[in-house]
């Protein structure tokens, strides 16, 4: 087993610490903090945040995602071709992303991510950090297509400028790559395009090579999860319970990203929950093809909430362990 | 059966106005228990004062009191009724957070929540004030729940809470009363606890109803929410009029209803221009009666500068003016009647 999270971190922590992101992003906005200094902060919150992961017992981390406004925009920003747009909801929460809009053919122009691993990955020291990308397909789904007009071209499009980052990290050694994948639970009848892109990326990359789903239904697609050539599939056994179902014919050819902390609610998990839940999933999968996580990103909880549900998650899974030895 | 008059496309907005600086530094020096609540609250009339002049000035139809007391639409009714605490910070977008609250408890309302305020900014003004309610499913769909079995639940003891306020509200005078509910859009599986709950927070209720509700895809719960039991829809249509419209054409929308169409956008910077904002009236006048529309911003203002929310309404006030300086031309009516029954 591996604990793990899905990808972003609290970026700012409550009284009596100081909420130094905050802070330097509105002096930044306000023209009176340049943007080496702001960088620094950045760097200096990573750092922090990489810190609590690892102090919780997280064996697998994120670099909490600490520069990304949000999972399109930060992405966005580095392609060419595409404007960021107006706020609109992500999914059902009460949380807003820019709209990428694309005006013109999509390019990779500049690394994406892979500074930022490299500068976690140095933080973390002996923990591995895992890259994480939007995946192409919930990216396309997510923008407005001024240009391609056709879903198939604009996710191909995406998947095409994502290569030349995926090529970037294969070259640089990442022994993770996890992409989000949550809009393909909304529209199963895509699959066959969600597949094709993958097997693309796949000959890119010969890591261990993840897709998340989040916040909805995997039932429409579960009998076709194992066609998907990766070696994680991340799924959210909080927001819909019927996801449960999916324990006992889980494909072998790969891991469970097991995501039973629920990272939108601050009710807390106890150890024993969280120990009788991986007590189900192991009588269907080997211990070694369970990565333990919470159903979705962190960033929905107070930091210090964050950080308690990933101690207990720690606890739970550790009590497992314990009994199994 | 009593009759309001207002000039053809009232022009209003959705809730909030930007706090001004002095009132965000009184906010923050509070929380830090630098100043008593007295001092305050002082500073939150001022404000609301300043909010109902530029309203005027304008020459808006229907005013709101901007909700300088307000932090969070959510987190203030939290904030008021038991059953409720109040968590860490939380990032809604961009670098915005906000104290989401928590449910600890059975939710109660121990006294009005916002009839103080509400009487305080309609004594300032001629002009009907709306009564500014924070639907059901949203206080319950933005807050932690550590308390309730189910959603059902936490949501319909919410409900008779809002009724209350609401019945309040009207008996105080408030001939608008608006509800919002943007959470709706996002849990179409949900729509029935939505409505079920909408139902019983405007029980009673004899004024005019609206709804606010925003930034989501209507698509899966129009025929849920067509007949909720409103007089007003309002709807952000700035960024979404193209998935928006199609849907009026396909299934129609009812003509005893009212509609408030969203043609600023509140999350940037940029001042929409007349003529744009006329643009997008008229695109309106194809799936409406303009008799039916009213002209509003997408959503609050308070994420503006001051600057930006006042040049933004003068913008839609004076595209509305346009238009209906058109209208006399034509000789269409000018004016509308909206007729309510007791």
């Amino acid at each position: 087993m591996i604990i793990t999270v899905v990808d972003h971190y609290p970026k700012i922590p409550n009284p009596p610490r100081e909420a130094k992101l905050r802070k330097a992003i509105h002096t930044y906005d306000q023209g009176k903090m340049t943007r080496e200094e702001l960088e620094t902060v950045f760097d200096e919150v990573t750092k922090e945040v990489i810190e609590e992961q690892i102090s919780a017992g997280v064996e697998l981390i994120t670099d909490g995602q600490i520069r990304w406004e949000d999972g399109q925009s930060y992405i966005a920003r580095k392609l060419k071709g595409i404007e960021i747009g107006g706020l609109f909801r992500y999914f059902d929460n009460n949380t807003y992303y820019r709209q990428p809009i694309v005006k013109e053919e999509i390019k990779w122009k500049e690394p994406i991510i892979l500074e930022d691993w490299k500068k976690a990955q140095k933080y973390a020291g002996n923990v591995p950090v895992k890259a994480v990308l939007t995946g192409h397909y919930t990216l396309a789904r997510l923008s407005r297509d001024e240009y391609y007009k056709d879903l198939n071209s604009l996710v191909h499009a995406y998947a095409d400028a994502l290569i030349e980052e995926v090529k970037l990290l294969e070259e640089n050694h990442v022994p993770f790559l996890q992409f989000n994948e949550p809009s393909i639970q909304y529209f199963p009848e895509d699959f066959n395009l969600f597949l094709d892109v993958y097997k693309k990326i796949r000959e890119n990359y010969s890591g261990k090579l993840a897709i998340y789903t989040y916040f909805h239904t995997v039932i429409p697609i579960k009998e076709r999860i194992k066609e998907l050539p990766v070696d994680i599939f991340g799924i959210d056994f909080i927001s819909r319970k019927e996801n449960f179902e999916v324990l006992k014919d889980f494909p072998k050819n790969m891991a469970l990203g097991y995501g039973i902390i629920d990272a939108r609610n601050t009710k807390l998990e106890t150890p024993e929950q969280i120990a009788d839940l991986v007590k189900e999933a192991l009588k269907y999968i080997s211990d070694e093809n369970l990565f333990v996580n919470p159903n979705c990103g962190l960033e929905y909880l107070p930091r210090e909430r964050a950080y308690d549900k990933l101690v207990n998650l720690t606890k739970g899974v550790n009590l497992v362990r314990g009994e199994r030895k | 059966m009593k009759e309001i008059k207002l000039p053809i496309l009232p022009t209003t907005s959705v809730g909030s106005f930007p706090k001004p600086d002095y009132l965000i530094k009184a906010r923050n020096q509070y929380s830090r228990g630098l100043i008593p609540y007295s001092t305050l609250h002082e500073l939150e009339l001022k404000a609301t004062e300043e909010v109902i002049k530029m309203q005027e000035e304008l020459g808006v139809d229907i005013l709101v009191h901007g909700e300088m007391e307000r932090g969070d639409m959510a987190t203030y009714f939290a904030e008021n009724l038991d059953g409720f605490a109040i968590s860490g910070l939380v990032r809604s977008y961009g670098n915005r957070y906000y104290k989401k609250p928590i449910v600890i408890g059975k939710i109660k309302r121990t006294k009005p929540i916002t009839v103080d305020m509400f009487k305080f900014a309609q004594s300032l003004t001629k002009k009907p004030i709306k009564g500014m309610l924070t639907g059901p499913y949203t206080i319950a769909d933005w807050s932690f729940n550590e308390y309730y079995e189910n959603k059902r639940d936490l949501t319909l003891d919410l409900a008779e809470a809002i009724n209350q306020e609401a019945l309040e509200l009207e008996e105080e005078g408030a001939i608008f009363i608006q509800i919002d509910e943007p959470a709706i859009p996002t849990h179409p599986e949900e729509i029935k606890i939505a409505k079920e709950s909408f139902q019983v927070a405007t029980r009673g209720l004899r004024n005019f109803i609206i709804t606010h509700i925003c930034y989501g895809d209507f698509r899966p719960i129009w025929e849920e929410l067509i007949d909720f039991p409103v007089h007003q829809f309002d709807f952000e249509l700035t960024n979404n009029a193209d998935k928006f419209y199609p849907l009026i054409e396909n299934y129609g929308f009812p003509k005893d209803k009212y509609i408030a169409i969203g043609v600023i956008d509140v999350h940037s910077h940029r001042i929409e221009s007349i003529e744009e904002i006329k643009a997008k009236i008229k695109e309106a006048f194809k799936y409406f009666k303009p008799e039916q529309i009213f002209i509003d911003p997408d959503c609050g203002l308070k994420t503006r500068t001051w600057e930006e929310a006042k040049a933004k309404m003068e913008n839609m006030v004076k595209a509305v003016n346009e238009l209906r300086e058109e209208f006399a031309k034509e000789a269409y009516p000018t004016e509308i009647t909206i007729k309510l029954n007791d």
